[in-house]
């Protein structure tokens, strides 16, 4: 009973532990501080040294060589100050050249997260287990083409498997029109396209079930073609995504990617808007269009409609999002519509170098009767937790969740309440 | 099992004791000194932007100052009194979530690669001066020549009422 409990020390343990190994940060802040001063001293010497040498070179005093060593006829005595401003003017260029980002200019970044989890729930055991392991590849090719992926390692009872979350060429023309190939996260609201795998990005130790990876009830992965940039209009700040592509698989929760399994393209379309007077807030809606050809026959015309808004300054921070999916067969037009929201509530508290960030999030998911492409479970789930920045590529996070089955479809067994506690270290490398 | 709550409360009070002693708050980063000016590459075609713009410049939202020529985002490198008043006006956030920020905005594809860090003031101007669409903030006390300073809402460093201060 009292077992999930047993957590909460552990993580408390951790973090003390954990902030003892950064208790010399401010030492190497003033180390830090003091070269940068001795640096800037250095350059006011060099400067001056400089200043010194050009003023002696084009001195008629000490360009007046000695008797005994005059210089040739016809050899300018100031050639030696020209040669030093030749050498000066070659200093930016030098330092720019190593500043300048070169083609290919390949950079790696991994994410990963290691957790334990303790739950009431009949027939599963706790313990310890692996989170995806993501790396992420951003390469410029040239000053306006592009390429990034997203790989992630999976870990399975018996193996693991390998994922291309994203494997995108992107040729930028200018900030208000972009245009990508590849396989992307679908622009549905928010959460898919702000924090991809990484856990370490996300306040809280998992995904909301409308984007739980391996989910259904959103298309995560989109295979196809994607234009967005910036939309004028002044202060409001409008953005556009505009996507087309192989739109669900054969499996719903897949995108198609060795081709689309119909002859129906799935197309989406994203405007948000990051106003300029409320620095921080993000709201925005999508529309999300495909035909689903489920492998045993039977053909759906699917409209997703979302819409969210966010604040993401970190003290608050509020995410909200809400769901539409529409499901009518072709066939019979027999309608159906699911809905799903969270709303997802942290703030970071002003004490301890703002480590620490309290978190609170509310989802519900309705399931009608009559939903025939998604496995009915609908549910309420209410999270709390705490999460920790031991440094700033490394946190820590204490969740407490409850979840609540609703009323079960007839002929399907009662599901109790589900209480649970999960540990989690994440990180990005 | 009976003994299993007081457990679990002596691990939590042993816990806490421990933590608690290695925090100390946080000192506000407060800076007061010259205004910081922001200096563009003198073929930049800006010379006039609203402190919103700049920061939308430098959150990395716009990218391009026109379609042939690339934003290049230089930045001093951390204790340095131009990026404290950088962090505290422009971005608003910490040093964790600027890097955090920056880590993110890689992640979402939305750029390749974070700004450049600059060691030095003097390096900055070379940079400014030598790498076309490049922006820095700079002691507006100390602007070299060779490189232009942006009006920021129609002021320049020393007017009153300049924000990057």
């Amino acid at each position: 009973m009292y077992r999930p409990l047993l957590a909460i020390p552990v993580f408390l343990f951790a973090a003390s532990v954990a902030h003892g190994q950064g208790a010399t940060a401010p030492d190497q802040t003033e180390q830090i501080k003091a070269l940068v001063e001795r640096v800037e001293l250095l350059e006011k010497q060099v400067a001056e040294l400089k200043a010194d040498r050009v003023t002696a070179l084009s001195s008629p005093v000490t360009a007046v060589p000695a008797p005994g060593n005059l210089a040739p006829e016809g050899q300018p005595l100031a050639k030696p100050a020209v040669q030093v401003h030749e050498h000066e003017s070659q200093i930016p260029q030098e330092t720019a050249r190593q500043l300048e980002t070169h083609y290919p200019s390949l950079q790696i970044r991994g994410f990963g997260d290691a957790d334990f989890a303790s739950t009431d729930q009949k027939g599963t055991n706790s313990g310890f287990y692996l989170g995806q392991l993501d790396l992420h590849i951003a390469s410029a090719l040239s000053s306006k083409i592009s390429y990034f992926a997203e790989i992630t390692l999976n870990a399975h009872p018996n193996e693991y498997t390998i994922e291309v979350e994203r494997s995108i060429i992107r040729y930028d023309y200018d900030d208000f029109f972009k245009l990508s190939f590849g396989r992307f996260h679908t622009p549905i609201g928010y959460w898919n396209t702000a924090f991809h795998h990484g856990a370490w990005l996300e306040t809280t130790v998992d995904r909301p079930f409308m984007v739980k990876v391996g989910g259904t009830f959103t298309p995560l992965h989109l295979v196809g073609a994607l234009a967005e940039g910036h939309i004028p209009s002044g202060g409001l700040g409008l953005q556009y995504n505009v996507g087309i592509g192989n739109g669900r698989g054969e499996l719903i929760g897949r995108p198609g990617d060795s081709g689309d399994n119909n002859n129906n393209r799935a197309w989406v379309v994203k405007v948000f808007s990051r106003p300029a007077k409320a620095y921080g807030l993000e709201v925005g809606g999508s529309v999300y269009r495909d035909k689903i050809t489920l492998p045993t026959g039977p053909e759906y015309r699917e409209w997703i409609t979302s819409a969210y808004l966010t604040w993401t300054k970190g003290a608050p921070e509020f995410l909200a999002e809400f769901d539409n999916v529409n499901h009518r067969n072709i066939l019979t037009n027999a309608n159906a519509n699911s809905d799903a929201f969270y709303a997802q509530f942290a703030y970071r508290l002003p004490w301890f170098e703002k480590s620490w960030k309290p978190y609170y999030r509310f989802e519900y998911t309705h399931m009608p009767l009559s939903e025939q492409v998604f496995t009915y479970q609908p549910q309420e789930e209410s999270i709390v937790g705490i999460r920790y920045d031991i440094s700033n590529f490394t946190c820590f996070k204490l969740e407490y969740r409850f979840l609540n089955s609703q009323p079960p479809r007839p002929g399907h067994p009662f599901e109790p309440a589900v209480n649970g506690v999960f540990f989690q270290t994440a990180f990005t490398f | 099992m009976n003994n299993t709550p007081k457990l679990v409360g002596t691990l939590l009070t042993a816990a806490l004791l421990l933590w608690t002693p290695l925090h100390q708050l946080s000192l506000a980063q407060t800076s007061h000194g010259a205004d910081v000016a922001v200096v563009v590459n003198a073929d930049t075609p800006v010379n006039d932007l609203s402190l919103s713009e700049v920061r939308k410049v430098f959150l990395g939202e716009r990218q391009y100052w026109n379609a042939k020529l690339p934003v290049v985002l230089l930045i001093r490198a951390p204790v340095a009194r131009e990026r404290d008043v950088v962090l505290r006006v422009i971005y608003q956030m910490s040093e964790t979530q600027f890097k955090q920020y920056w880590v993110a905005k890689i992640f979402r594809a939305e750029i390749t690669s974070p700004p450049k860090i600059v060691y030095s003031n003097d390096m900055q101007y070379e940079l400014v001066s030598a790498m076309p669409g490049a922006i820095a903030f700079v002691d507006a006390r100390n602007v070299h020549p060779g490189v232009k300073v942006v009006r920021v809402d129609g002021m320049l460093p020393g007017d009153k009422g300049y924000p990057l201060r």
